[in-house]
């Protein structure tokens, strides 16, 4: 593995580390709220944590497509990028 | 029926909090550790039915755990899961290998944490209470 190949690997795998750990705090204590575990919610402010952890959900979801599990993440997240706005060449 | 005890060793405070609300929110009695060096000293002296283990851990990481507690007889028995934010593929297959019970990803479904716990203590399946988000009520 080249130098920058290597570096950019480790970059990925510490973005994603430091990511998916605010990710499930994010997710733990929203259901946590949800539950009514820290006391009751009005139905408003269930809706509006509920669009929080949605949102949360698919932040993962790219987290898991584009981050984890390939030998080079950043080149095939650059790569959905440019797949996405009609850049590939 | 005393709480089955549950030792959550885990360096971020926010993450060990959050698991001490939801498992004492299904009647598990909960104790802590920050490193892997208090993992196993807490395991010690608290002796707990399971422990959930990060790996990235300072004084060592959850493999060093894992292998502190295989080498000590009575803690050798007790079931871990690793819940960690590391990437699945290598990290995996290392924690089965180590004796893991469970490997799961950071953010982790509480519902499958729970299923798994239940599961790792021999315990029948839906004795505690899911989260509505789970339920898809949110």
């Amino acid at each position: 593995m080249t130098e920058p190949t290597r570096r950019k690997s480790e970059l990925t795998a510490y973005l994603s580390h430091e990511l998916r750990n605010a990710l499930a705090c994010i997710q733990q204590f929203g259901n946590i709220l949800v539950d009514g575990l820290a006391g009751e919610l009005s139905g408003e402010q269930r809706e509006y944590i509920g669009i929080m952890l949605e949102n949360a959900s698919k932040i993962r979801s790219v987290l898991d497509s584009a981050l984890d599990g390939v030998p080079d993440p950043l080149e095939k997240c650059t790569n959905k990028i440019e797949r996405a706005s009609g850049l590939e060449t | 029926m005393d709480s089955r005890k549950i030792l959550i060793v885990d360096d971020n405070a926010d993450i060990r909090l959050g698991m001490h609300l939801r498992l004492k929110a299904n009647q598990y009695e909960t104790f802590f550790a920050a490193d892997a060096f208090s993992g196993v000293a807490e395991a010690r002296k608290h002796r707990p039915d399971l422990i959930i283990l990060d790996l990235g851990l300072p004084a060592g990481d959850g493999f060093t755990v894992m292998e502190r507690l295989s080498q000590i007889p009575f803690l050798a028995v007790i079931p871990v899961i690793v819940v960690s934010a590391r990437d699945g593929l290598g990290n995996q297959k290392r924690a089965y290998d180590a004796g893991a019970k469970a490997f799961l990803q950071k953010p982790v479904n509480d519902a499958e944490l729970l299923a798994v716990i239940r599961q790792a203590l021999g315990e029948p399946a839906g004795t505690k209470k899911p989260t509505l988000h789970d339920q898809g009520s949110v």
